[in-house]
């Protein structure tokens, strides 16, 4: 399958105002995204995906490296007819109403009448936004709806590739879901999608392969089932001593005590035989096996701590539905 | 086609600002109020009429200009609404033209609703004071005027803040309006003075040749050739304004956004 974004080295660097320290905002990036695919992109704020989706879009230019989007250069003007982007916290002009917004993005892209018109109409419906407030000037939106508008303006060339910068990003369960049915939908049609988020159970759902980078490093890369693959296993014990709770520590596990129970919560599987048999060799009762599949925010978690990275609940928004 | 949509999209934001539209309703009641003030000065009631509506214009021509030049691509930075126009098949000089249109558009329709309000009382104070030719040429010359001015604003925004753009422009605007001072510092003996004169003079637009006013005021005045004169003064503006676009393209090509 052919490459809808390959990057080659790609290195953004910025000079602080004394033009003396270096700020490396992504570092020598290689990734190759398929054409139909929905791609997570991951990373801690400041990791460098907003920079590198700026690059990819000719908003910015790399210090090094290259790379292509639909097999043309940066800022290639045919390439950007087939492409789309939400950035982040996006905003619109908000004394126009969604309809002329919409109309404005379309004639962006040379679209004529009567077709504008049809796509406007189409992507309104594609978004759910109620018709009630099509032709209402943004400045009375909500944020979910301004959202719709955002990912409206993202479909309105009917793009080959979509670049969503934090598409959920603040919305409501509700709104949220809707939007990932909108974004699912979009990948069922064959659309590359080039998804940037914090929303990790988002990601999950949706996305085929994922990508983390931290510091503008790539630190992991492929299919989310391979990333969560090897379960752990937890295990609760009870009538040990502490001398038996030494030499379960001794397998590198973590043992948690409390009265008298003990709990261990994250043993690899061929680590399991060998603590039941120290706790029933020190006569123990081994009281729960609870296997654990592996989720994308313990990949994500532990990818960025062991590059030196400490991970803050705003870097992890995993299980808030 | 993408030019002409960001223009418009431009005309209609401009056209919802209320900073822009207080101004324009000022001017017009300034305007309007003119022929009660013409006892306040000794000159005739139709000279101070014309002087003060063509002034008016001139001034909230002016801020108009520069308040619509100096923020037309910062907000878009600011707000972040230029990710989503840049992303798109949009070249970089389209922008910036679809903006410089958006903005004289803007600039247009006021002097233009100024100018029929200023025309319109001129007209209904005396039959005496019809309008002539030198009072349509006058608000013309203003536009042209502004139209120059609004290409600088566009120019500076490119790689300067709205507070720096302003003071620029306006600076730029006030040296421009005495080529006259400068011309007559080019034969100065202090050779520094001589030197940032004539770099001024030839350098600067001649904002000065814009105001005809003093012919309205004084008909004695006369040119040898006015048609002429108001033809090379609109060619001086076309031109020039091509010149400060084309360098605001080249600044903006490699600006990051």
């Amino acid at each position: 399958m052919a490459a809808a974004v390959s990057i080659q080295g790609l290195t953004k660097k910025y000079l602080d105002v004394w033009n003396k320290a270096e700020i490396v905002a992504v570092d020598h990036l290689n990734l190759e995204v398929e054409e139909g695919e929905i791609f997570g992109f991951l990373g801690r704020n400041g990791a460098g995906k907003t920079t590198t989706i700026k690059m990819l879009l000719g908003l910015i230019f790399p210090t090094e490296g290259t790379a292509t989007v639909l097999g043309r250069p940066l800022g290639d003007i045919e390439a950007k007819a087939e492409v789309s982007y939400l950035p982040e916290e996006a905003y619109f002009y908000e004394t126009m109403s969604g309809w002329d917004i919409l109309d404005f993005y379309a004639r962006l892209f040379r679209i004529g009448e009567p077709e504008r018109s049809k796509r406007v109409q189409k992507v309104l419906e594609d978004v759910y936004l109620d018709p009630k407030a099509w032709r209402r000037p943004l400045r009375g939106y909500s944020k979910g709806m301004r959202q719709r508008i955002g990912i409206a303006q993202a479909l309105i060339n009917d793009p080959k590739l979509l670049f969503l910068d934090e598409p959920t990003s603040g919305l409501d369960p509700i709104a949220r879901a809707e939007l990932r049915d909108v974004i699912h939908n979009v990948g069922k049609q064959g659309k590359t999608v080039f998804l940037s988020s914090h929303q990790l159970s988002d990601v999950e759902l949706l996305c085929d392969r994922i990508s983390i980078i931290h510091g503008g490093r790539l630190l992991a890369l492929g299919k989310i089932s391979e990333l969560t693959a090897g379960e752990k296993v937890e295990i609760q014990a009870e009538g040990i001593t502490n001398g038996t709770v030494d030499k379960i520590k001794s397998l590198k596990l973590e043992v948690l005590q409390t009265d008298g129970h003990i709990r261990i919560p994250a043993a690899e599987a061929n680590q399991v035989s060998s603590v039941i048999d120290l706790v029933r060799g020190a006569k123990g009762t081994v009281t729960a096996v609870i296997p654990h599949r592996r989720t994308l925010e313990d990949v994500f978690v532990e990818t960025v701590r062991k590059a030196g990275g400490d991970v803050s609940a705003a870097d992890v928004k995993g299980g808030e539905n | 086609m993408v030019t002409m949509a960001i223009a418009k999209q431009t005309l209609e934001d401009m056209l919802r600002r209320k900073i822009l539209l207080i101004l324009l309703i000022v001017a017009v009641g300034m305007i309007a109020l003119g022929p009660s003030v013409g006892f306040l000065s000794p000159r005739e009631s139709s000279v101070v009429l014309k002087s003060l509506g063509l002034a008016v214009i001139l001034i909230a021509g002016l801020l108009i200009t520069i308040l619509a030049g100096i923020q037309v691509i910062p907000t878009e930075i600011e707000r972040r609404t230029i990710y989503t126009v840049l992303s798109k098949p949009v070249q970089r000089y389209e922008f910036i033209l679809g903006k410089f249109l958006g903005g004289l558009a803007t600039v247009f329709v006021m002097i233009a609703a100024m100018g029929v309000v200023f025309l319109g009382v001129v007209a209904w104070q005396d039959a005496h004071h019809a309008v002539s030719r030198e009072m349509v040429t006058g608000v013309a010359m203003t536009f042209f005027q502004m139209m120059l001015l609004g290409a600088m604003a566009i120019f500076f925004s490119t790689f300067a803040t709205p507070v720096v753009n302003f003071f620029l422009t306006f600076a730029i605007f006030m040296v421009g309006n005495m080529s006259s001072v400068t011309e007559s510092l080019t034969s100065n003996k202090n050779p520094a003075t001589k030197l940032l004169a004539t770099v001024l003079h030839y350098i600067l637009p001649n904002f000065g040749n814009f105001n005809i006013q003093n012919k309205l005021i004084h008909p004695e005045q006369t040119l040898s050739n006015p048609t002429v004169f108001i033809f090379q003064n609109i060619v001086y503006a076309i031109i020039y304004s091509a010149i400060l676009l084309l360098l605001a393209i080249l600044v903006f090509d490699r600006r990051e956004v």
